[in-house]
Parts: C-alpha cells; sequence; structure tokens
C-alpha cells in the first residue's frame, strides 16, 4: 500500500485520468442501474404496495389485468376473505384543468377490501362516495389539488380527487384509484362483470374455478406489457459495459505494470518478495477503483437530485452494493492480469 | 572468513555451436573487512559473475556460498530472503524508485525489512558523508546522476548488509566523489567489517581495494 499510495500521489495526472476513467465507467453503470431500477418501480410499485402475491385472473386473459374479467357468475360462488380485494383495471387519458392530458391506471376497488382499506395516503381520505378518486402524487406534482376533478377519456362525468398517494405506478403510469362501478363505467361494462381480477396476499391462494387462473406476482409482473423486455436490455447492457470495463483497467494496469518493470527488476535485485510487488499492484488497483466509485456515487446522487421528475431513476441499496461489489472484483480482476509480468521480471535485466 | 565464495564456477549461454562460454572455471572468495574489486572491460563477464555471486543467476555449474549457505540449495524465495537480510546491491542503473523521494526509498527499506538497518543517526551520517543530507525531500527526477548515485548507494548500505555488491558505482561520478566513495567502501570494510565487492571498468577505486581481480574473456586472475 506505501509504494502504491506513494506513486498515486506523485503521479496525479496519470492516475487522476484512470481514476477519471473508472469514474465514468461506473457513474454510466450506476445511472443506467437505476434507470432499469426506477423504470421496473413503475411497472410495478401498484402490485408491489398492495402486498400481493397471487393474482387470480381468466385463464384466457394471457395473464394480462388489463385483459381480464371476471363475470358476476364467477364471483357469486366466491367468499373473499381479508387478505383478497377485487379489483378493476383500465387505461384511461385523465384530463383536467391544472395540466396535460394525463395517460394513467384506473383501478377500481371495492372500497370494503383491503387494498382500499390499507391504502396509505400523503394527504386527503379514502373514496367513500360516488365519484371520487385517490390519485398517485404525480398528479399533485402536475398541480393537481384535493378537490380538483378529472374526466376520462371522453367521458362527460368529473371525478373530484379526495386523496394523494405515493408509490403508485402501474405500466410506468400514474394509478387512479376509484371503486369498481366507476371502471365498469368507464369499461362500458354491465353490472354482470364483476372486476379485472382477485388480487390476494395469501400465497396459497386459488379460487377452484376451472376458467379462473391463479398466478403468483412473480409470473404476473414478468408478463406485464415490455417489463421483461426492458429489464433484459438493461442487464445485458449493465453486463456488457462490466466486460468492458474489466477490459479498460485491465489494460491501464497492464501498460501501467509493463513501464515498471525495470523499477520491479531493481526491488527484485534487492531481495524485494514479489509477493510485496504484486500486493502493491493490486492494492493500487483497489485504491483506483475505490476512488473512481467514491466520486462515482457522489455524481450519480448529484444527477439524480437534478433530473427532471418524468426520468423514472431509482436506487436500491441492495443492488447499489452488488453493483459496487461488482466494480471492485472487476478493477482487482483487471489487477490480477499483469501479476504474471511480476512473477516473472528477471532481476538479472537491470545488472550490467 | 569468507562470506561469499565461488568454486569452478561455470556460466554458458546457448547450446552447441551457439555455446558461449561467459564465465570459465572461477574460484573467488570475498572476506568481511576486506574490498575486492573485479575489474575488466566491457563484455567480459563482470556483471555475470556479479549476478551469479548474488544469487539473481545461478551458475552452469559450480558452487557458491553465502554466509554459510549454498545458494543452489535454496528455494528463490529462500534466496530473495537471504539477498534482502545479507546483501546490498549497489546498480549502475541505480536502485531508486522514481516515485518515492529521498527520504521515501529509506522508509521504503523500513517495510520490506523491519529490523537491523541503519539508526537514524547512522543514516543522517551516512547522508552527511555523501554529502545528499539536503537531498532528503527531492525524488529522483530532481537529483543529478551523481547526486542518484550516491543515494542509490546510501540506500543499498541502509539495510546494513554484510557484503555489498556494486556494479560500477563511480560510474556517474568525478574524480572528487570517486574519492569520497572510495574511503566510505574501505571505512565500511574496515571499521564495520563489511565485504565489499565491487564490478568496475576503470581504476580510480584502486587504492582503496585489498585485493584486484581481473577478468578476461571469462576467466578470472587475481591481479594483485
Amino acid at each position: 500500500m506505501f509504494l502504491a499510495l506513494k506513486e498515486i500521489k506523485h503521479e496525479k495526472l496519470r492516475y487522476g485520468l484512470i481514476i477519471g476513467m473508472v469514474l465514468l465507467i461506473s457513474y454510466l453503470v450506476y445511472i443506467l442501474s437505476g434507470l432499469a431500477f426506477g423504470l421496473a418501480q413503475q411497472n410495478t410499485q401498484g402490485v408491489e404496495s398492495w402486498g400481493a402475491q397471487r393474482i387470480v385472473l381468466d385463464k384466457d386473459a394471457n395473464t394480462s389485468l388489463q385483459q381480464s374479467l371476471l363475470t358476476k357468475s364467477q364471483t357469486d360462488k366466491l367468499t373473499l376473505s381479508k387478505s383478497e380485494s377485487y379489483v378493476g383495471q383500465s387505461s384511461v387519458v385523465a384530463k383536467g384543468s391544472k395540466a396535460r392530458n394525463i395517460s394513467a391506471q384506473f383501478i377500481g376497488l371495492d372500497t370494503k377490501q383491503y387494498i382500499a382499506q390499507d391504502m396509505k395516503l400523503t394527504s386527503g381520505h379514502q373514496v367513500n362516495g360516488a365519484n371520487q378518486v385517490v390519485v398517485d402524487s404525480q398528479f399533485q406534482q402536475d398541480g393537481y389539488k384535493l378537490g380538483d376533478t378529472l374526466k376520462f377519456n371522453s367521458k362527460s362525468q368529473a371525478y373530484t380527487i379526495v386523496g394523494f398517494t405515493e408509490n403508485a405506478k402501474l405500466n410506468i403510469a400514474p394509478i387512479i384509484y376509484g371503486n369498481l362501478s366507476t371502471w365498469r363505467t368507464l369499461k362500458n361494462l354491465p353490472n354482470s362483470f364483476t372486476a379485472s381480477g382477485i388480487v390476494s396476499k395469501n400465497a396459497k391462494y386459488t379460487t377452484g374455478i376451472t376458467q379462473l387462473k391463479s398466478y403468483d406476482v412473480h409470473t404476473f409482473i414478468q408478463a406485464l406489457p415490455g417489463y421483461s423486455a426492458q429489464n433484459t436490455t438493461f442487464t445485458l447492457m449493465i453486463g456488457f459495459l462490466m466486460v468492458i470495463s474489466i477490459v479498460v483497467i485491465a489494460v491501464f494496469l497492464y501498460i501501467l505494470t509493463i513501464q515498471k518493470l525495470p523499477n520491479y527488476a531493481v526491488l527484485r535485485a534487492q531481495g524485494v518478495p514479489a509477493k510485496t510487488l504484486v500486493q502493491n499492484t493490486i492494492s493500487q488497483a483497489l485504491l483506483l477503483v475505490s476512488g473512481g466509485l467514491v466520486l462515482a456515487i457522489a455524481l450519480t446522487a448529484l444527477t439524480a437530485s437534478v433530473l427532471p421528475m418524468g426520468v423514472p431513476i431509482g436506487f436500491n441499496l441492495p443492488l447499489l452494493a452488488v453493483i459496487t461489489v461488482g466494480i471492485i472484483l472487476t478493477g482487482i480482476l483487471g489487477a490480477i492480469i499483469p501479476v504474471r509480468l511480476i512473477l516473472k521480471v528477471d532481476p538479472v535485466s537491470v545488472i550490467g | 572468513m569468507s562470506v561469499i565464495e565461488l568454486t569452478n564456477v561455470n556460466k554458458s549461454f546457448g547450446v552447441d555451436t551457439s555455446k558461449i562460454d561467459v564465465l570459465q572455471n572461477i574460484n573467488f572468495s570475498a572476506q568481511k573487512g576486506e574490498v575486492s574489486l573485479i575489474v575488466g572491460p566491457s563484455g567480459s563477464g563482470k556483471s555475470t559473475f556479479l549476478t551469479i555471486a548474488g544469487g539473481l543467476q545461478t551458475p552452469s555449474s559450480g558452487q557458491v556460498v553465502v554466509e554459510s549457505e549454498t545458494m543452489s540449495q535454496l528455494s528463490p524465495k529462500a534466496r530473495d530472503a537471504l539477498r534482502l537480510r545479507k546483501i546490498g546491491f549497489i546498480l549502475q542503473a541505480y536502485n531508486l524508485v522514481p516515485y518515492l523521494t529521498v527520504a521515501e526509498q529509506f522508509q521504503f527499506v523500513d517495510r520490506i525489512k523491519t529490523q537491523h538497518n541503519l539508526s537514524a543517526s547512522d543514516l543522517n551520517a551516512l547522508l552527511q558523508d555523501l554529502d545528499i543530507a539536503n537531498l532528503v525531500k527531492k525524488y529522483p527526477s530532481e537529483l543529478s546522476g551523481g547526486q542518484m548515485q550516491r543515494v542509490a548507494i546510501a540506500r543499498a548500505l541502509y539495510p546494513d548488509p554484510e557484503i555489498i555488491l556494486a556494479d560500477e558505482p563511480t560510474a556517474a561520478l568525478d574524480s572528487e566523489r570517486v574519492a569520497v566513495v572510495g574511503q566510505l567502501f574501505q571505512d565500511l570494510a574496515r571499521q564495520r567489517d563489511k565485504a565489499l565487492v565491487v564490478v568496475i571498468h576503470d581504476m580510480r577505486l584502486e587504492k582503496y581495494a585489498d585485493h584486484i581481480y581481473e577478468i578476461l574473456d571469462g576467466r578470472m586472475k587475481q591481479a594483485s
């Protein structure tokens, strides 16, 4: 570590450039993973906020809540416990006086069931009457207040915002919670339809009705339109970046090591163990990568704080920790590649 | 008492028609308290002799014993340890780490050999003798060739080795500095009981030597 620190201190420009390179690669990985996580969150926040373990849908709905319909004749056979809740989903365009039109997901709920009962509001109250809605806080950021009204699609009926809730997104769109009769109105459905599906907190919940199929929440989320493709794309990009960073860091350390071989040969001639020189190379790589990572984390935090609200960036500490450890391991791997050169250095080469 | 002893040492490179005998039947011993000069023209085998004596190379045949330890019987790691404890190399190409100041060159030695290095007062006296005490905060790139050579000598002497092997240690020095280094070598031998083996191509250190050997075409003979 002594040699590593002294060398970095003496060769500030050279090592500054390497730290800068690690910073840029790490920054890119952090931002991409933040965007990937943010987008994934906006796909699933709503479902996760319900604490859902199973989703019951029509078996022919292709695992899509949007496409599923449960009929009254089916649901009449069921008795839902406190862990189940009917949900009706409909994509809507919300229009109001305050802002541009907002594409949103309307979720109709039975206000006596757990999702509506357990919903955490940041302001206002639960839906307790006709033509009332609770909306995601994005509407608040767009200028809406309690008491403002919204109209949906081409319908003339106005709905009053009576509450705001956070983390209410589905398919990257803000959720508008209302009751199931409003959902039927928006879908132009008669009363013979109860909901789109049943959400259950019970991991073993099934209905016993052959036309209805119970999916675990993971399967349901993976089937959300675009979710899987989007995550795979980001994962591949981050994976490629990690591989590229191994190559770039390894090439830099390899070139640096080659430049230092005459010095190492002298030190080996003096009896300095190869182990000391190898430790020096690896600790130097660790210092450079750690320095780059600290700066990248600071820059990422700064970027996240100034990004517009519309950019779906989100950070998950375990994910960030995995990425950080991954980049540090990448640096160590990059440092190990030129170790062979150090072990093979010939002290005789510097004499005579 | 011999601290380095080479017996019937041969070193050759290549095979058959391309075989070159660099050292032939070398018999040499260095004693504590003495300065031995090895002189010879360029390409005569002086440096190869030095690397074999210091355990950096193994001979093609023959035996090298350093402080009662037969080099060929030691593992590379044990040879490294022996070099670190017992042998100080002064190299023609200097032995300074470019990104350490003069003071840090000694601090680095403290980190890899934690005991039996020169005391602070002895180091200071050595730096004064070599007229480099005022250079301790400078990097090698800020020193002249002669200053670097003197720092390199101090660096090699700092671990207080029993044996000092020097490869052209005065090559970059003027006659005045050669006299200082020559006297220092003689004092180290006489007063501190060191064995010094100095490979050199000129005779400016002749008057400080106890023995002078000549290597010519790989063969050694005692000149005086």
